[in-house]
C-alpha cells in the first residue's frame, strides 16, 4: 500500500506542478479572477431581480419594468464575461514576462473584436453580446494567447520605432507598442478576411462548431464531470489542492455551459444544461468545502466520542460553514489516510451522480447561470444558484445526508482508535 | 520585527492560520507582521518579508517560489500539514523564527 501510495504522489505532484505553472493554464486561471468582481457584480443583480413574490407585489407590468431597469447590470457584466476574461489573459500573458501588461491585454481585447461578427441581422457596426459571452469564450481565450505572444514577440525583436533621448518616456513608451501592435491586428484581420471566405465565414462560427460545441457536450456530460470530480478528491487525497489543477482545465468549458443556462433563464426558456460552474461549486464542493465535510463534522458531533475528533470538529466548524475545510483535510487527518480513503473518493461521485439525476428528472432544479462565491454557506448558496429556488437548498440537503451516510461507519472506525489510543494513555501503566 | 509570508490558493486557509500565529506572538511579545496572500500574489510580497511560508497544499508550489526567494534572499518552507490541520499557531510561528534563525 505505502509503494502504491508513494508511486502514485510521484505521478500527481510533478502534474500538479506542470499544469499549475503552466504559462498559459495561469494566465486563464488570473483571466478568469479578473473577471470574477464583474461576474460577481452582475450576479447579485440577477438575484435582485428575480426576488420571490415580487411580481405578485408589483403586478405584471411593474415587475417587468423592476427586471428591465436591473437588466443592464448583469448585460454588461456576466453577459459579457468573456470580454473580462480576454483582458486578464493578455495582461497577465505579458506580465509573466516582463512586458507592459496593459498593452497585453488591449491588444487581446482588439484582437478578439477583430475576429466578432460586426453585423446583426444585415445591420452594420453591431457586435452582438452572445459572442462577447458564452459562445466567444474560447474564441477570446484562444486569441488572447495567440495575439499576447505575438505582440511580446514582436517587442522582444525590437520592432519598435526609437525616439531620440530628451523625448519623455510616457511618450516613447506609447510610440513602442505602436509596431507590434500594429502587426498583431494585421494578421488578425488577414485571419478574419481568410474566413470569410470559408463556408464558416467567420472564425468565432469556425472556433464554437469545431472545438468549443464538442469540448462543452463532453464537459456537461455526466462521465467527464464524474472523472472531473473523482481527480479532485485523488488530488486532495495526496494533499494537493484538486480544484486549482482541475478547474484550471475545465473552467472554460463549466463558464460557458453556465452563461448559457444564464441567458436561458433571463429570456425564461428552459435550461439546457445540468453541469455548469455552479453545479460544482454548488452541490459538491459548496458543502463545507472539498469532499463536501460539513456532513463530516456533524457526523462528528453526532458519533466522536474521541476528544482528538471532537476538538477537530469544533476548530474546523466555523470555517467549514464557509466551505473552507483544510483543518478537517490535513487534521482528521483526510490525506494519506486509507480509512477514510472510501468514503473520501465515493461521497462526491456519488452525490454529483445523485444530483445530476435529480435535475435531469426535474426534482431539483438546474443552476440558473447565476455565480455564487464559493465561500458561501450551503443552504442560501444553493438558494441563489438556482435562481432564487428553495429545492436548489433541498437538493444540498439531500447531498450532505448522502455524505453523511457515507461516512458514518467510517467516522464510527476512526473515533473507536482514536478513543482506544486515547483510553490507554489515560490508564496508568501498571 | 519579523515579517511572515504565508501563501496558498487563494490565501483563505493559510489566513486562519495567521490569526492563531498572532495570538501566539502577541502572548510571547514577539513583534510581528503576519499576512497571508493568493499563490500569484506571493512574489509580489515577497519583497516585504522576512521568511515565506507555503500551504502544504500548494507545496507543488516550492520549487517556483524559491527562485523569487532566492532573488529577494529570505528563506521558505511549506507548512507541516499536521501543524496546519490543527491550525497550530504556535508550532508555524516556531518555524518561520527558526527559518530566519530568529528563536
Amino acid at each position: 500500500m505505502d509503494k502504491f501510495m508513494e508511486m502514485l504522489e510521484n505521478i500527481l505532484m510533478p502534474l500538479a506542478e506542470k499544469l499549475n505553472n503552466n504559462r498559459y493554464l495561469s494566465a486563464l486561471r488570473n483571466g478568469f479572477m479578473v473577471a470574477l468582481p464583474m461576474i460577481i457584480f452582475g450576479s447579485i443583480f440577477v438575484v435582485i431581480a428575480n426576488l420571490p413574490f415580487l411580481d405578485r407585489v408589483l403586478g405584471e407590468d411593474g415587475f417587468s419594468a423592476y427586471q428591465a431597469a436591473l437588466g443592464p447590470a448583469s448585460e454588461a457584466t456576466l453577459s459579457i464575461m468573456g470580454l473580462f476574461v480576454i483582458i486578464g489573459i493578455g495582461y497577465k500573458m505579458v506580465e509573466q514576462r516582463g512586458g507592459e501588461a496593459i498593452y497585453g491585454g488591449v491588444v487581446a481585447i482588439a484582437s478578439f473584436l477583430i475576429m466578432t461578427p460586426q453585423i446583426v441581422e444585415e445591420v452594420g457596426g453591431v457586435i452582438p453580446t452572445d459572442s462577447l459571452g458564452a459562445q466567444g469564450m474560447f474564441l477570446g481565450i484562444f486569441t488572447a494567447f495567440i495575439s499576447a505572444e505575438l505582440y511580446h514577440l514582436f517587442v522582444r525583436k525590437n520592432l519598435t520605432i526609437k525616439m531620440p533621448e530628451g523625448v519623455p518616456s510616457a511618450v516613447s513608451r506609447s510610440f513602442s507598442a505602436l509596431i507590434p501592435v500594429t502587426i498583431t491586428l494585421t494578421i488578425f484581420l488577414a485571419v478574419r478576411i481568410l474566413f470569410s471566405f470559408t463556408g464558416f465565414e467567420t472564425v468565432q462560427n469556425f472556433i464554437y462548431t469545431l472545438v468549443q460545441q464538442p469540448l462543452t457536450a463532453l464537459g456537461s456530460g455526466l462521465p467527464a464531470t464524474l472523472i472531473a470530480v473523482l481527480l479532485i478528491q485523488v488530488f486532495w487525497f495526496f494533499g494537493l489542492h484538486g480544484q486549482i489543477i482541475v478547474n484550471s482545465v475545465f473552467d472554460p468549458i463549466w463558464y460557458s455551459l453556465n452563461d448559457e443556462n444564464l441567458a436561458a433563464f433571463q429570456a425564461g426558456e428552459e435550461l439546457p444544461h445540468i453541469v455548469t460552474k455552479q453545479f460544482l461549486d454548488t452541490f459538491i464542493v459548496g458543502i463545507g468545502g472539498s469532499g463536501m465535510t460539513l456532513a463530516v463534522i456533524i457526523c462528528i458531533f453526532v458519533v466522536a466520542k474521541s476528544r482528538q475528533m471532537r476538538d477537530l470538529a469544533k476548530l474546523g466548524g466555523p470555517s467549514g460553514i464557509f466551505n473552507v475545510n483544510e483543518p478537517v483535510i490535513f487534521g482528521l487527518p483526510i490525506i494519506m489516510n486509507p480509512l477514510v480513503m472510501i468514503p473520501w473518493l465515493l461521497a462526491p461521485v456519488v452525490v454529483a451522480a445523485v444530483t445530476y439525476f435529480a435535475m435531469s428528472v426535474g426534482f431539483a432544479p438546474r443552476p440558473a447561470g447565476v455565480i455564487v462565491p464559493w465561500t458561501t454557506p450551503a443552504l442560501l448558496s444553493g438558494y441563489l444558484a438556482t435562481g432564487n429556488n428553495l429545492m436548489g437548498a433541498v437538493m444540498q440537503l439531500i447531498n450532505m445526508g448522502i455524505v453523511f451516510v457515507i461516512w458514518f461507519p467510517f467516522v464510527k472506525l476512526l473515533d473507536k482508535q482514536y478513543y482506544g489510543e486515547e483510553m490507554s494513555a489515560a490508564e496508568p501503566a501498571n | 520585527m519579523i515579517k511572515i509570508l504565508l501563501a496558498c490558493s487563494s490565501g483563505m486557509s493559510t489566513s486562519l492560520l495567521v490569526q492563531k500565529m498572532e495570538a501566539e506572538a502577541k502572548e510571547r511579545g514577539i513583534d510581528a507582521e503576519i499576512w497571508a496572500v493568493a499563490q500569484d500574489k506571493a512574489p509580489e510580497d515577497m519583497k516585504k518579508a522576512d521568511v515565506l511560508l507555503i500551504g502544504p497544499q500548494m507545496r507543488f508550489m516550492k520549487k517556483k517560489f524559491s527562485v523569487t526567494a532566492d532573488e529577494v534572499g529570505i528563506p521558505l518552507d511549506v507548512i507541516d500539514p499536521v501543524a496546519y490541520g490543527r491550525v497550530d499557531g504556535k508550532a508555524v510561528l516556531d518555524k518561520a523564527l527558526e527559518l530566519t534563525g530568529k528563536n
